[in-house]
C-alpha cells in the first residue's frame, strides 16, 4: 500500500518539477497506451483475444468528436464516445458469440477494418478520409490553478487519471462476481455452465467494459490531439499497441500490460525514434515475436508468485 | 422430482439412448449400471443438459428442462460430478468451489456468507487445507473430492454421481459409502452410476440397468445383480 | 449496366481472380500442414513483389524471368517459419496468429525502410499493351497475370494430387499423428510445405506488382483476401480455392463496377466477418 502511495506521488511529479513539455507529452501517451493495454487486459482475462480494439478505440474518437462538434461540453462528449463504443462492442460481442480463439480474434480483425471503410466514405458523417478537425480542447477547471489543467500539463493528469481508473476497475473486476465467472469462463466454458454461469452474458460484459475504457481512451485522446480520421484512430496501430502491451506484460496480469506499455512506448519515442523514426513499429513487432516464442507467460511470468 | 420420459439419443448412427424412462421420486437414491458404453454418462448429459435428445422429454420438478441450456438447469437445481474429475486447474480449490456458490441456484437466504459456504463444503469433503492450492496440483484422490464439492456448491436439490466409487481402494469405497449417507441425511435426491454391488446395495433403494442404450431390468440391488439380464448384459447374449 | 460493360467487367473479374487465387495459395497450404494462421502473409507477398520490382528496375530482364528468383530469394523464410511453429504450443491456431502479426509488423517496418517514397509498379511495356476482342478488351499482362496463376495451381494440383510427396502432405495435413504412424516423415512434409507456400508466395507478389501497385502495407489487405478464399474453399483443398477466387473476383470487379473503388475495402472486411461467423476455419 505505502508502495502505491509513493508511485502515485511520483507520477503526479513531472509536470510540476519543470520536465519539458515534449516529456510530458510522451508520458501522457504512455498512461493512454497503458490504459488500453489495461482495458484489452479486461476483455483477455475471460479468454477472448482481440486483435481489432482499434475498432472501439475509433468509435470511442468519432462518438466523441461528432458530439463535441455539435456543441456539446467535451466531457460529456468523451463519455458518449464511450456509450459508442460499448454499442460497438455489444454488436460483435453478440455477433461472435458462437466464435472464440483464433476465429475470434479474426473477427475482430475484420470488424476494426470494416469500421475504418465505413469511416473512410461515410463522407457526410465522418467528415471521409480527411478526418474531422477544429474539435475543441479539454476545458480547464475553475477549482483548480490554470498552470494544473491547461495544455500537456492537463492532458498529463487526465491520462494518469484515467489510467488509474483503469487499474482500479481491473483490480475490481478480478475479485468481483464478473472476475470470477470470467476465469471459470476462460478455463472450461462447459463445465461453467453447469455452475449456473451462463458464458454469453459475462463475455459481453467482459467486451462492454473493456470497450468502455478503450472508447473513453479514444475520446480522450481526439481531444488532446483535436483531430480525428479513420486511419489514425481505426488504424492497425491502435488494435496492435494494447494487444503487444498486454501479452507483454502478462496476460490477466494487473500490473504487467501497464509496465510494458511505459517501458515500450518510452523505449520507442525516446530512444528509437530520434535515431530511426521510420522504426516506431518495430519494438511492438519484436516485442510480441520475442514473448510468444520464449515467454509466453509475459513480464508478469517472471515476478516469482505469479497470480491469476 | 426427475422424469425422463422416452428419451432417445444418436449420435450418427450409433444409438446411445433407446426409450429411456426414469421416475425419481424426492429424496430417493437411484443407482444406474450397466457395461461399457451402454449410455449412463449419456443420460446424466441429457439430463444436464449437455445433450439434446433426439426425442423424449425430461422434467425436473414440474418444469419441462429438455433443450434448456446447461446453466439454466443447473440454477433450477441439478448438480453433476464427471467420471472424470474436471475442475478449473488453473483455479484454486476456493475458487473452485466459490463459482458454483456465486452463481448456481439461489441460497434460501438473501444474505449468506459466500465464504463460509465455501469453507463448509471443502470441510465436507476434507479439503479444508487446501483452499489456496491450485486445482491441477491436487492428487488424483483429492481431485475426486474436489469434483464432488463442485458439484455440491451450486445447492442442488438432485446429485448426478458419475462413478464416485469406481477405482478406489476398499477403504476409499467405505468412505464413500459414508458419504452417500451423508448426502441422504441432507435430503437430497441422488441418481448414482456405480458398478459395485457392496456400494449399490448399502447406499440405493433401487438400481436401473441399462444395456445397449435401454432400461432392460429395475428393482432393488441384490435382484438386479442375480437377475438374467444383467448377465445378459455382461456377458453377452447366451 | 450495358452489355459490354458487364462483359469486360465479367472478364476483368475472372482474371484479377486467377491472381487471387494464386495469392491465397500460400496461406492456404500453410493452414493445411500446420493449422496455423500467417497473418504476415500478405506482407511476404508484397516483399515478393517487391524482390520482383528491384531485380527488375536493376535488371531490366523481362519481369516473369524474375518469378523464380524472387520465390528462391524467400525461402529462407520456409525454414524460418518452421522452425518458429516447431515451438509453438498445440493448439496453434491462437499462437500463430499473434506471432504472424509481430511478423507482419516486422515486415511492413522492414519494407518501409528498404523502399522508402512513392508505391512501386513493375511496367513492362509488352505487359503493358491490350487487345480488342469483339467487346472485351484484354489487357496482355493481366491475361498473362492469370494464365500464369492457372499454371501454377494446376501444377500444384497434379503435384499433391500424383506424386508421393504430395500424398505425404495430404496425409499429414489431415491428421499429423496418424501420417506419422503411418511411416510418413511428417517433418519432411511439413518443411517441404513450407518451401513451396513460401516460393508461391514469392512467385504471386512478382506478379501482382505487375498489375497493382505495391507498398509497405499492401500485404493487409491481401491477407483478409486469402483468408476469405480459404474459408470459401474449405481447408486443405487446392481447386475449390481457384473456385472461390474466381467468385470473389467476379464480385470485386462488379462491386467496383457499380459502386466505384471506395467501398472495395470495407466490402471484404464484411466478407471476412460474414464467412467466419458462417463457417469458423479453426475451432
Ligand atoms: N459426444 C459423443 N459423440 C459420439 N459418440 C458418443 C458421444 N458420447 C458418447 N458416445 C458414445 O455413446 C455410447 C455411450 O457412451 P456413454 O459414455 O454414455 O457410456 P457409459 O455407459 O457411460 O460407459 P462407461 O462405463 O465407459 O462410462 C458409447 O458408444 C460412446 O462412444
Ligand atoms: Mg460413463
Amino acid at each position: 500500500m505505502r508502495g502505491a502511495a509513493l508511485v502515485a506521488t511520483l507520477a503526479l511529479l513531472p509536470p510540476l518539477i519543470g520536465f519539458h513539455p515534449y516529456y510530458v507529452y510522451v508520458l501522457s501517451t504512455a498512461f493512454l497506451f497503458a490504459t488500453l493495454a489495461t482495458a484489452w487486459n479486461l476483455l483477455a482475462y475471460g479468454g477472448q483475444i482481440s486483435f481489432g480494439h482499434a475498432a472501439f478505440f475509433g468509435l470511442g474518437a468519432y462518438g466523441a468528436a461528432l458530439t463535441s462538434l455539435a456543441g456539446v461540453s467535451p466531457w460529456a462528449a468523451i463519455a458518449a464516445g464511450g456509450a459508442v463504443a460499448v454499442a460497438g462492442a455489444l454488436l460483435i460481442g453478440a455477433a461472435a458469440a458462437r466464435l472464440g480463439g483464433a476465429a475470434l480474434a479474426l473477427a475482430t480483425l475484420a470488424y476494426a477494418e470494416l469500421w475504418r471503410g465505413i469511416a473512410q466514405n461515410w463522407t457526410a458523417v465522418s467528415g471521409g478520409g480527411a478526418g474531422l478537425v477544429g474539435i475543441p480542447p479539454l476545458p480547464t477547471l475553475a477549482a483548480v490553478p490554470l498552470d494544473l489543467t491547461r495544455g500537456h500539463t492537463g492532458s498529463y493528469y487526465v491520462s494518469l487519471a484515467v489510467l488509474a481508473a483503469a487499474l482500479g476497475v481491473f483490480g475490481l473486476m478480478t475479485r468481483s462476481r464478473l472476475g470470477l465467472a470470467l476465469r471459470a469462463v476462460r478455463e472450461a466454458a462447459d463445465r461453467a455452465a453447469l455452475l449456473g454461469i451462463r458464458p454469453i452474458t459475462w463475455k459481453l460484459a467482459s467486451f462492454a467494459l473493456s470497450a468502455l475504457l478503450t472508447g473513453l481512451a479514444g475520446g480522450l485522446y481526439v481531444h488532446m490531439v483535436r483531430v480525428v480520421e479513420p486511419d489514425l484512430v481505426f488504424g492497425r496501430f491502435f488494435s496492435i499497441v494494447p494487444l503487444v502491451m498486454a501479452m507483454f506484460g502478462g496476460l490477466h496480469s494487473v500490473l504487467g500490460p501497464t509496465l510494458a506499455a511505459l517501458g515500450l512506448h518510452l523505449f520507442s519515442e525516446l530512444l528509437l525514434h530520434p535515431v530511426a523514426p521510420a522504426l516506431h513499429q518495430l519494438p511492438y513487432a519484436v516485442a510480441l515475436i520475442v514473448v510468444i516464442l520464449y515467454l509466453p507467460g509475459g513480464l508478469a511470468s517472471l515476478a516469482k508468485a505469479p497470480r491469476d | 422430482m426427475l422424469d425422463v420420459r422416452s428419451v432417445s439419443v444418436a449420435f450418427g448412427g450409433l444409438r446411445a439412448l433407446r426409450s429411456v424412462e426414469v421416475a425419481i421420486a424426492d429424496r430417493e437414491i437411484v443407482g444406474l449400471l450397466g457395461p461399457n458404453g451402454s449410455g449412463k454418462t449419456t443420460l446424466f448429459n441429457v439430463v444436464s443438459g449437455l445433450v439434446r435428445p433426439a426425442a423424449g422429454e425430461v422434467w425436473f420438478g414440474g418444469v419441462r428442462i429438455t433443450g434448456l441450456a446447461p446453466w439454466k438447469i443447473a440454477r433450477l437445481g441439478i448438480g453433476r460430478t464427471f467420471q472424470i474429475a474436471r475442475p478449473f486447474p488453473r483455479m484454486s480449490v476456493f475458487d473452485n468451489v466459490l463459482a458454483g456458490v456465486t452463481f448456481g441456484a439461489r441460497p434460501a437466504s438473501r444474505r449468506i456468507d459466500r465464504a463460509r459456504e465455501v469453507d463448509r463444503l471443502l470441510a465436507t469433503v476434507g479439503l479444508a487445507e487446501k483452499a489456496s492450492a491450485r486445482a491441477s496440483t491436487l492428487s488424483l484422490g483429492e481431485t475426486k473430492r474436489l469434483e464432488l464439492a463442485i458439484a455440491l456448491s451450486t445447492r442442488p436439490t438432485l446429485l448426478l454421481l458419475d462413478e464416485l466409487a469406481s477405482g478406489l481402494s476398499p477403504k476409499g469405497r467405505e468412505e464413500v459409502i459414508r458419504f452417500y449417507a451423508r448426502l441422504r441425511e441432507r435430503g437430497l435426491t441422488i441418481f448414482a452410476i456405480e458398478h459395485s454391488l457392496a456400494v449399490l446395495n448399502e447406499v440405493s433403494d433401487r438400481v436401473l440397468l441399462l444395456d445397449q442404450g435401454a432400461v432392460v431390468a429395475e428393482g432393488p440391488p441384490r435382484a438386479v445383480f442375480a437377475s438374467r439380464e444383467l448377465r445378459a448384459a455382461y456377458l453377452g447374449d447366451e | 449496366m450495358p452489355l459490354s460493360t458487364l462483359m469486360q467487367t465479367l472478364v476483368s473479374g475472372v482474371m484479377l481472380g486467377c491472381l487471387y487465387a494464386f495469392v491465397a495459395l500460400g496461406f492456404a497450404m500453410i493452414l493445411g500442414i500446420s493449422h496455423s494462421l500467417n497473418l504476415a502473409h500478405g506482407e511476404i507477398v508484397t516483399l515478393g513483389g517487391y524482390i520482383g520490382y528491384g531485380l527488375w528496375a536493376g535488371s531490366g530482364l523481362h519481369p516473369l524471368l524474375l518469378i523464380p528468383v524472387a520465390a528462391a530469394a524467400l525461402l529462407p523464410l520456409a525454414f524460418l517459419w518452421h522452425w518458429m511453429l516447431d515451438r509453438l504450443p498445440a493448439p496453434r491456431a491462437l499462437p500463430s496468429l499473434a506471432l504472424t502479426f509481430g511478423w507482419a509488423l516486422l515486415l511492413q517496418a522492414l519494407m518501409r525502410v528498404l523502399w522508402p517514397g512513392p508505391h512501386r509498379l513493375i511496367s513492362s511495356p509488352s505487359l503493358g499493351a491490350s487487345t480488342r476482342f469483339g467487346w472485351v478488351t484484354l489487357n496482355h499482362g493481366r491475361a498473362v497475370v492469370a494464365l500464369a496463376a492457372l499454371g501454377a495451381i494446376g501444377a500444384l494440383w497434379l503435384a499433391v494430387t500424383r506424386t508421393r510427396w504430395g500424398r505425404a502432405i495430404r496425409a499429414t495435413g489431415l491428421d499429423r499423428d496418424a501420417a506419422a504412424l503411418a511411416g510418413i516423415n511428417v517433418y519432411a512434409a511439413t518443411r517441404i510445405t513450407l518451401v513451396l507456400a513460401m516460393a508461391l508466395s514469392g512467385a504471386a507478389g512478382v506478379l501482382l506488382a505487375t498489375t497493382h501497385y505495391v507498398y509497405p502495407t499492401a500485404g493487409v489487405e491481401l491477407t483478409l483476401l486469402a483468408i476469405v478464399l480459404t474459408i470459401w474453399a474449405g481447408v486443405g483443398r487446392l481447386l475449390t480455392v481457384l473456385l472461390a477466387g474466381l467468385l470473389l473476383g467476379i464480385a470485386e470487379s462488379l462491386t467496383v463496377a457499380i459502386s466505384g473503388p471506395a467501398w472495395r475495402e470495407p466490402v471484404i472486411a464484411c466478407l471476412l466477418l460474414a464467412s467466419l461467423l458462417a463457417r469458423p476455419p479453426v475451432d
